[in-house]
């Protein structure tokens, strides 16, 4: 059976990814799953999808816990504990990572021991973060080395056709240039066997005493919790303010921030909670004097040296 | 409690947010920029009685952007949890186990899919009942925490997950406003982010008002709506600018609108941001349909000016 995992941000294209790969597999008349696991299904959050193919019944369910391909449709999530994408991770797994970093530097970065692949963000046909999930699933699908190219094409076709014309032949376009791209090389995703309830190995679970309600569960009076959440990871890109510029209007940014993660110091100064900021960039475009700009958020840390 | 007085210009908005970060909301969410902002002026001694939605993700146990209560209800039974709540403080307050100043507001929180739709059956009955509370709707015109499918505030034309022909939702917008004002209850109004004075104004009048009042949020969504986060307040803005949302209020029984745009800007303006409109533009010109959109907010502004 072979068990794909696909990670990524809403709105790369992950859920999509996820379908065409099943599609191809249903076509190629394996017995398919796929499902994107539901949680925060918002735009920039971590984002979860599993395909298991098999030539026999699958009676496995739930996520995938030891996955034979891992697929990282975005490098900016390697870093962040809740996309826990290392998860379950051998020897024997293949990661697909779309990274513009070279495959080495991951590998002993995160002491990887089997095979990692990098695609390039930058390149021809990955102009959107839409267009790198399709990149992926056209790389998984040559990796794979059991689907064709038209078997590809074929359940790409089905998959997009709620797209525009222009769109779907674009990503269509995407996903077969990384299946080509990948011929050349030696690599292949391998099978694993079927689990059995008897052989299955547990989890490192923890023994947990049984306890009393108010203990496991007890009630919280504290306000705004919430701000334990580090939503600022979903952020892709960071605004961010030059003081030398801004007005001190101070309610514009700060009303308008959905959030609520602009306020305003003591010198009347606006101030970005870049913990919980999700990088709408509303503040961007409502800011009268123009002094809210843009960054990547790679570039914005690296500027500010900060290690994410 | 604030006083509509405290709200004269921009200057006068609340300077500290009280509203939790950290809320799992959609990035650019126009119902969150209408909450925290109404949030701020409600203050923290209120209740929040939450339909299913898109905001009944924000109290999550153990967590909560709140500061105070929350109850989460079914969709349909909001008004009725209200209800309980109300009486339940009553209750205390005759008892003497609470004191008249920790009193609590009130509020329901409501989506468009339960407001227009399930809930308004529950809605009318606590409006008939004199039930004292603030009823909040988030109004992104569809089903938005499940995939954004039609509801019963979808407007005319635009494209949803249970309509996606080339022509798109062939209903109407219902008119809450209205359905609402007929009942005469103590306050309505239709508000919405991008206006935050107005906002202000009108939420500081109806904390300082008692009896049923409800307020109706346009809440401009990136994910079900289809466009950038970053223009969820400029679309917000071109909503009133383009007639599209009438600022008004229902106070004495007379609808008085707040906000007239002086020269309105055609509706194509407020339409061509988002791509549930995209099929009217895109690969061909759909002037009749455009042409009826514009003719229906025309009707409506001519009526406002004329009677």
């Amino acid at each position: 059976m072979y068990r794909i995992r696909f990670h990524g941000r809403g709105g790369q294209g992950v859920k999509t990814a996820s379908r065409i790969l099943g599609r191809a597999f249903f076509n190629q008349g394996y017995a398919v799953q796929d499902a994107p696991r539901y949680g925060a299904e918002r735009r920039g959050a971590p984002i979860f999808a599993y395909v298991r193919a098999s030539r026999t019944p699958i009676y496995e369910r739930g996520i995938i816990q030891r996955p034979d391909c891992v697929v990282v449709v975005d490098d900016t999530l390697m870093p962040v504990p809740a996309a826990a994408i290392l998860q379950g991770c051998e020897k024997r797994t293949l990661v697909l990572l779309v990274s513009d970093l070279p495959a080495e530097q991951w590998i002993q970065r995160l002491h990887i021991q089997g095979n990692l692949i990098c695609l390039p963000k930058a390149g021809e046909g990955r102009e959107s973060p839409f267009l790198w999930g399709m990149a992926c699933v056209g790389a998984v699908a040559r990796l794979l080395g059991v689907l064709s190219r038209e078997v590809l094409s074929d359940a790409l076709r089905q998959e997009l056709v709620t797209l525009d014309k222009a769109a779907a032949e674009q990503s269509s376009n995407t996903a077969l240039d990384s299946f080509d791209e990948m011929k050349a090389t030696q690599i292949q995703i391998k099978e694993s066997s079927v689990a059995a309830a008897a052989t299955y190995p547990p989890p490192h679970w923890v023994d947990m005493a049984m306890e009393q309600g108010p203990h496991t569960a007890p009630a919280i009076y504290a306000a705004a919790t919430s701000e334990k959440l580090a939503t600022g990871l979903w952020r892709t890109q960071r605004p961010v303010i030059d003081h030398t510029i801004c007005n001190r209007c101070w309610w514009l940014c700060s009303t308008f921030c959905p959030e609520g993660a602009i306020h305003v110091d003591s010198k009347g100064f606006p101030q970005i909670d870049y913990a919980h900021c999700k990088g709408c960039l509303v503040c961007v475009g409502q800011c009268p004097t123009h002094a809210i700009q843009a960054l990547a958020e790679q570039e914005a840390s690296r500027l500010s040296g900060e290690e994410r | 409690m604030k006083s509509t007085t405290d709200f004269h210009s921009k200057r006068d908005l609340p300077q500290k947010h009280i509203l939790g970060t950290g809320t799992p909301m959609c990035p650019g969410c126009g119902g969150l920029a209408a909450l925290h902002e109404i949030y701020d002026i409600m203050g923290e001694k209120t209740v929040f009685v939450n339909a299913a939605g898109c905001m009944t993700l924000l109290s999550v146990y153990p967590f909560t952007p709140f500061r105070g209560a929350w109850l989460y209800t079914a969709m349909a039974s909001a008004p009725a949890g209200a209800q309980g709540v109300r009486d339940a403080l009553d209750i205390l307050k005759v008892k003497g186990a609470i004191k008249e100043e920790d009193d609590l507001e009130v509020i329901v929180l409501t989506g468009d899919g339960s407001a227009y739709g399930m809930g308004i059956s529950a809605t009318s009955g606590a409006i008939d009942r004199d039930l004292d509370f603030i009823y909040l709707c988030y109004d992104n015109e569809g089903y938005g925490n499940t995939g954004h499918q039609y509801s019963a505030a979808t407007p005319h034309g635009v494209k949803t997950a249970t309509s996606k022909g080339s022509r798109g939702y062939p209903g109407f917008k219902k008119d809450l406003f209205s359905i609402w004002a007929a009942h005469k209850p103590a306050y309505v109004a239709t508000i919405i982010a991008a206006e935050p004075l107005d906002l202000a104004q009108k939420i500081a009048k109806a904390s300082s008002l008692s009896g049923p009042r409800l307020l109706l949020a346009l809440a401009p969504c990136p994910t079900g709506w289809s466009f950038d986060p970053s223009l969820s307040i400029e679309i917000g803005k071109k909503a009133v600018q383009t007639g599209v949302w009438p600022l008004k209020e229902y106070v004495d029984g007379k609808v008085v609108h707040t906000k007239i745009p002086k020269k309105r800007l055609p509706v194509e303006e407020y339409l061509k941001l988002q791509g549930r409109y995209d099929h009217l533009f895109h690969p061909h010109r759909d002037t009749k349909t455009l042409q009826e959109i514009q003719d229906r907010i025309d009707a409506y502004w001519h009526k406002v000016t004329y009677s």
